[in-house]
């Protein structure tokens, strides 16, 4: 029972590191239409340079994190008027490949700043509590509430904020929002930056246990996608609560299956899952217009 | 006027195409709502109504891009059987002998002319891979037959000294014409063509009801069409059905329908004519 | 070939290009011999090798990408599970290289089109998910499976043995690998000039029309996965024949991200045009990039230059840069056009 607990805590802690980075992606998807694949890369690109700013300053973990999730709002700004806005108008193939493209500057342009050695980020606070025979660190009640803090903001906003009906509206049909007024470019820019800061404290919660290294996000990367897919690609909260399930069952595999075979395991279960519920647990059918 | 109790496999033997009790709806909208109607072998058909009055839809529901959510349609394939295509893919309805075009042209701008006509003959070829990838006489054979054939087909639609250039780029008239050329490689039983005059001037519309009188007369085929321009519908077609909001206001001949009342209304109240 | 001919040929698309492909593969032949009189340096002979087997697995995927617009990540899973099958057949199971081969090619097939059944039924964009997930999964079994795979010290094979007594050695397996290539680049222009062909331009052009003619878009999008698996892992047994030595790190994300980085680069839909870019992706980091004094001792300077340049041809010559190729030949072609006077 205790170790359950155990897991069921732990999984709130990965499942939040799932759930921020598919927030992103989903984001990106319905304001632009575009995969995006960059999402892990990009989120460690933006690791490295938090990482650079605690070394180089040495201020508190928490404001440095602050800090490096304000820098993936630039970046992420910088991505879409370099890059993104022009792609616009593109076949959704392109901008998939587009994003394959910026992974590979993001993996290039690391270690030529940063260097090819792994960089170490700590947590944002140490020690450990008890509850009900299981032990949580502190650090991981942070992660967990910040996460979850976040996400409740995020939604709040997508629901009530005149940006979120924008953002909705834009997702649901973007040709209609735009004549209404809605600067779609606009809305496509704040998700790419809202996407990065998300990821980016997505990978400061994994830094710890993983370092900051260039492929540290790359199992994050498919996670993420493949909640996108278990949750369909057509609610911004599907993709979220399936982060939470999908780092719910990757934990309970490794313990109670093979810890090696569990990543492998789980990706397998969520193909074969698709073919039971093609449009994800949450999705609708959608009807294409000829 | 129809009985909608009618058994649905008693089909008359000169019926090609019976919908019965068609139905659809997008999100509540009723876009064809209990469309009933048939066609006789060898007929020309027109479907009209004004704007936004489900014609279009209600071809998707027929060649089953939509799936309609009540209703049939029956047709009389090439074989001779009657089928309810309600359920069937959209790639299988040309295997049974009905074709269409569609309202915004599709056609491959990246293929020549003649490549594009011979993918309407896509179902005729049954050379292996293996046989293709290192052109067997088999899949050099049957190329050359159905390039032939496509070669025929463009010749009598006046596109044959154009047939090796690329469709990108073609006047719209003419890009019609390539589309209604593909419909021509199947050995259709029936052909639906949505808008077929769009675009289309004058004379280049007065040509095109004398070419498809012609094809109804050469290929014994049924002709199904959509189109705005009552000229064209009430000379070329011998029956027509009029439809507004996806209801079913009338069906009889081009007379019969300029002078029914409800049609006008419909026409000259919402219409955009 | 007189000019009149060339004219043609440049006018008439459907021309087959047979010839040039021979040319071509001659070309390549001659490399061998200038290495051995000490024209071109020894390493020289492996770096287009390498490039020569990126362009079989490119070509595929180009077909996959081009025709089906779909996009695999999966490239480097299959490829590496090409090496590794043909590693262990030849090297443990001591199997003749022609079995081997086929074994090889036909097991990553199998689970390629297992993945595509699933995944192909819906939305385009999940193969190239599936592919991913696929592809971490085969990485963790390169790793992992170590009675065949020897995890992460990787694994050796060697040169093939044709027929069972005919051994290759480096010269004659370059032989191999460039004919391979040439009757790769045949099979695959045969493929794209073939009814399926065409079906696959509809099925891409629009999915509509394809549907109406009579294209099931699920099956043809399935065969062109499935071909695309099979030139990966066709690659990938010459691969490990060539290079004699694969390791579960070469096959990333990375690796697909190059090959797509070759089709985009080069050109989408064509075949010269795939072998440019698999020339300049693979070709100019290793023989130029790093040869040029300062920068060339940067890590990942070869990512970005071909994460650049993939955004920059997409953005501006969505067509790959042998599309400079054909515009400077129609302009020839029209100039001398003019010399001449008229030619309708």
């Amino acid at each position: 029972m205790n170790i359950f607990i155990q897991i069921l805590l732990n999984s709130l802690e990965t499942g939040g590191i799932y759930a921020l980075a598919s927030l992103g992606i989903i984001l990106i998807y319905r304001t632009s239409n575009t995969q995006n694949y960059a999402q892990g890369s990009l989120s460690m690109f933006n690791a490295f340079i938090t990482t650079f700013i605690l070394i180089k300053t040495g201020l508190p973990v928490g404001i440095v994190a602050i800090l490096g999730m304000f820098c993936a709002f630039f970046v992420g700004v910088l991505v879409d008027r370099v890059v993104i806005s022009r792609t616009l108008k593109m076949h959704s193939v392109s901008k998939q490949i587009i994003t394959l493209g910026l992974i590979m500057i993001f993996l290039g342009i690391a270690p030529m700043i940063f260097g090819t050695d792994p960089l170490q980020f700590p947590r944002f606070l140490y020690g450990s509590h008890s509850v009900l025979g299981a032990t949580i660190s502190y650090n991981a009640i942070v992660n967990i509430s910040v996460g979850i803090i976040i996400m409740l903001v995020l939604f709040f906003m997508l629901q009530k904020s005149k940006w979120g009906l924008s953002v909705r509206a834009t997702a649901s049909n973007d040709v209609v929002a735009r004549m209404m007024g809605i600067p779609t470019p606009l809305i496509t820019m704040a998700s790419w930056a809202i996407a990065a800061a998300l990821g980016t404290l997505s990978a400061l919660m994994l830094a710890p246990t993983t370092s900051v290294n260039l492929s540290m996000m790359d199992g994050v990367q498919v996670i993420a996608l493949l909640s996108c897919v278990l949750g369909g690609f057509q609610t911004f909260y599907g993709p979220v609560v399936a982060a939470y399930i999908i780092g719910t069952v990757s934990n309970l595999l490794s313990y109670y299956v093979s810890s090696t075979w569990s990543d492998s395991i789980l990706y397998l279960l969520i193909l074969a899952l698709i073919l039971f519920r093609p449009n994800g647990l949450f999705g609708k059918k959608i009807v294409k217009k000829v | 006027m129809h009985n909608a109790t009618q058994e649905n496999n008693n089909m008359a033997n000169n019926v090609v195409l019976k919908i019965d009790d068609l139905s659809i709806a997008f999100g509540g909208l009723k876009a064809v709502d209990a469309l009933t109607f048939d066609i006789k072998e060898k007929e020309i058909f027109g479907l009209i109504g004004p704007n936004g009055a489900g014609k279009t839809t209600a071809f998707n529901c027929i060649t089953q891009f939509y799936k309609p959510d009540r209703g049939s349609v029956h047709f009389r394939t090439n074989k001779g059987e009657v089928e309810n295509l309600v359920g069937k893919k959209p790639h299988e309805i040309i295997r049974k002998g009905l074709v269409r075009t569609f309202q915004n042209v599709e056609l491959i701008r990246e293929l020549s002319v003649i490549d594009n006509v011979l993918v309407g003959s896509h179902i005729e070829f049954h050379a292996s891979v293996l046989s293709q990838i290192f052109k067997l006489p088999k899949a050099r054979k049957e190329e050359a037959k159905f390039r032939q054939q496509a070669e025929e087909v463009l010749k009598y639609m006046g596109l044959y000294d154009i047939k090796d250039q690329l469709v990108a780029g073609q006047p719209y008239g003419v890009l019609k014409k390539i589309e209604l050329a593909r419909t021509l490689m199947c050995e259709p039983k029936l052909i639906i063509l949505d808008e077929p005059a769009a675009g289309l001037n004058d004379s280049e519309t007065l040509a095109l009801t004398e070419i498809i009188r012609e094809i109804r007369d050469k290929y014994n085929c049924a002709i199904l069409l959509v189109e705005h321009d009552m000229r064209f519908v009430t000379d070329l077609c011998d029956r027509i059905c009029a439809i507004s909001f996806g209801k079913l206001l009338a069906v009889g001949t081009p007379q019969e329908i300029q002078a029914n009342e409800q049609v006008q209304t419909a026409y000259l109240g919402k219409g955009d004519e | 070939m007189s000019k009149q001919e060339k004219k043609q040929a440049v006018k008439a698309k459907s021309n087959s290009p047979y010839k040039q492909y021979l040319l071509f593969g001659l070309v390549l032949l001659l490399i061998p011999v200038l290495v051995h009189i000490g024209v071109i340096k020894y390493s020289f002979l492996t770096i287009i090798a390498s490039i020569l087997i990126y362009s079989i697995v490119a070509l595929g995927v180009n077909l996959l990408v081009g025709y089906s617009g779909l996009v695999s990540l999966g490239t480097a899973g299959f490829m590496g599970m090409g090496t590794y099958l043909a590693a262990y057949f030849t090297a443990d199971l001591k199997l003749p290289f022609e079995i081997s081969l086929i074994i090889s090619v036909a097991v990553p097939m199998i689970i390629g089109v297992v993945t595509g059944l699933v995944s192909l039924r819906i939305e385009g964009y999940y193969l190239a998910i599936a592919t991913l997930a696929i592809s971490e999964i085969l990485r963790k079994v390169f790793v992992e499976f170590d009675v065949v795979t020897n995890g992460f010290s990787g694994k050796d094979a060697d040169y093939p043995t044709m027929l069972g007594f005919f051994e290759l050695d480096r010269n004659s397996t370059f032989i191999l690998i460039v004919v391979i290539l040439i009757a790769v680049m045949f099979i695959t222009h045969n493929f794209i000039n073939s009814y399926t062909g065409r079906a696959l331009s509809t099925m891409r052009g629009s999915e509509a029309a394809a549907q109406a003619m009579g294209i099931n878009i699920y099956r043809y999008r399935l065969l062109s996965f499935a071909v695309a698996v099979g030139y990966a892992a066709l690659g990938g047994v010459l691969y490990i024949h060539f290079i004699k030595y694969t390791y579960p790190n070469a096959w990333t994300l990375l690796f697909s991200l190059n090959i797509l980085a070759v089709i985009i680069i080069g050109g989408v839909r064509s075949i010269p045009g795939t072998i440019l870019g698999a020339f300049i992706v693979f070709g100019v980091p290793d023989l130029i990039l790093k040869n040029l004094p300062v920068i060339g001792d940067i890590d990942g300077l070869a990512y970005v230059f071909n994460g650049v340049l993939i955004i920059v041809v997409i953005l501006l010559y969505p067509a790959g840069l042998i599309h400079f190729w054909h515009n400077t030949k129609m302009k020839l072609a029209k100039g001398r056009k003019g010399k001449e006077g008229n030619h309708a």
